[in-house]
């Protein structure tokens, strides 16, 4: 176990966003967390990321866990070129890498060739691939993907399903929000669908695939 | 944390290096002071030992308002603070890196007020010149220390610069004033009682890093 959620509740001023929430993420495991607009999804990553206290209920970590996040809000320097963003952030987290080392990653996310241009020059979606970059460097323990898809290309997308599988694989515990669940499906993946301020869960894609269809039926 | 801390420092001065404003701005503030009250001297006049130390020490005052308010604009976007809070550090390693990064701007700032000190207040230096750059050493740690923490207090609030400088310049008055008389002695004035000044300035910089090592988890962060 990785990080244990129990009766998790979250209010912004008066309004409850969401209560009883429970729930466990192992190594290796990927969850797919899905819900409407202002179901609280963002929040949710956010408190298990320990950016934000919850109102009540617990969260307990295996230990100190180094954690890889890619947010709504980008961690790229616009004035750094994306070489210099990846070792600012490889050696915040005590990794010292080679420059080869880090531009082999860039060239996986496509971006070698812009690895000495600054990253303001960037677009929305060279962004997002260089703040995947720089999630996937840090080598994490858990891995926390808001919405990780927007902006990103055919081939760009295919890199973060392989990078994704390979950091669960290497035994990531993987929490990916995403509006479409079947852009990024993996092979073994539990859903998490925040609903009416409730969480349910399911235990692979086609389960949560066919209740889907049954609820739209109802 | 000191491992962290010059990672962060660097990365802040790289930034700072790649900006045309920014210290440039808080240097041009500073020169602009001094250049101001030299037009208070008629031609020839020799402004006191005391007067341009107090000019010299509110031209670096107002230029490390600027300095801390620019190092954590630097985390303005939201995404780059949470990354810092997120590392596998501790939370300090940010206070200290800006203080590293902050003090190393100030003597940036200074190398170039202190000759305009000289130049435009009518000073010299006189034999206690080499204890006037301790005690500036001594003060801008001070300064750095304090300025980093009420940077942290006053970022993402709206109108941060004058936030900061409500926060930081009581608190740094005893500091001012150990820079003032150490100063005055190193532009030639009276010599005061250097070694006690020295003292107070030195204690003054424990009392802010020990305040600052609890106080700043809750200075800086991201929960609403």
């Amino acid at each position: 176990m990785l990080l244990r959620l129990r009766d998790i509740a979250r209010f912004y001023g008066r309004r409850l966003v969401f209560s009883d929430i429970s729930l466990d993420l192992s190594r290796g495991e990927v969850l797919m967390l899905c819900g409407p607009n202002g179901a609280g999804k963002s929040t949710l990553l956010n408190i298990m990321a320990g950016l934000v206290r919850p109102s009540s209920g617990t969260v307990l970590c295996n230990g100190e866990l180094r954690i890889g996040m890619v947010g709504h809000h980008s961690c790229v320097y616009a004035e750094l070129s994306a070489l210099e963003n990846l070792r600012f952030w490889a050696g915040l987290h005590g990794l010292r890498l080679s420059d080869k080392e880090l531009t082999g990653m860039l060239e996986h996310m496509h971006l070698a060739a812009f690895a000495h241009e600054k990253a303001g020059t960037f677009s929305r979606g060279m962004t997002q691939r260089l703040d995947l970059a720089r999630a996937f460097t840090v080598n994490p323990d858990m891995l926390l993907l808001d919405e990780p898809a927007s902006g990103l290309d055919e081939a760009s997308l295919a890199v973060l399903r392989d990078e994704t599988a390979a950091a669960a694989g290497r035994g990531a515990g993987v929490v990916l929000i995403t509006h479409r669940p079947g852009e990024l499906s993996f092979s073994a993946c539990r859903v998490a669908l925040l609903e009416n301020k409730r969480l349910r869960l399911y235990d692979d894609f086609d389960a949560f695939r066919h209740r889907s269809s049954e609820e739209r039926a109802c | 944390m000191l491992r962290a801390a010059l990672v962060i420092a660097r990365k802040d001065l790289r930034l700072t290096a790649g900006r045309s404003a920014g210290l440039a701005q808080a240097a041009a503030l500073g020169l602009l002071l001094i250049f101001l009250f030299s037009l208070s001297l008629v031609p020839g006049q020799r402004m006191s030992a005391q007067g341009a130390s107090a000019v010299f020490w509110m031209a670096s005052a107002f230029c490390q308002v600027i300095i801390f308010g620019m190092l954590y604009g630097y985390e303005g976007g939201k995404g780059q603070k949470q990354g810092l809070l997120l590392a596998p550090i501790p939370v300090q390693s940010i206070w200290l890196g800006k203080a590293l990064a902050g003090v190393a701007m100030l003597a940036c700032a200074q190398a170039l007020f202190l000759p305009a000190s000289i130049i435009f207040l009518g000073q010299e230096l006189g034999p206690a010149w080499k204890a006037g750059l301790v005690v500036i050493f001594i003060c801008d740690a001070g300064i750095a220390v304090a300025g980093s923490l009420t940077g942290a207090l006053a970022h993402g609030q709206t109108g941060k610069e004058s936030l900061l400088s409500i926060l930081v310049f009581p608190l740094l008055v005893p500091l001012f004033l150990g820079g003032i008389r150490v100063g005055s002695s190193a532009f030639g004035g009276s010599g005061e009682a250097i070694g006690d000044w020295l003292g107070i300035c030195l204690a003054f910089d424990a009392v802010f890093t020990a305040a600052a090592l609890p106080l700043f988890p809750f200075a800086y962060s991201t929960d609403e």
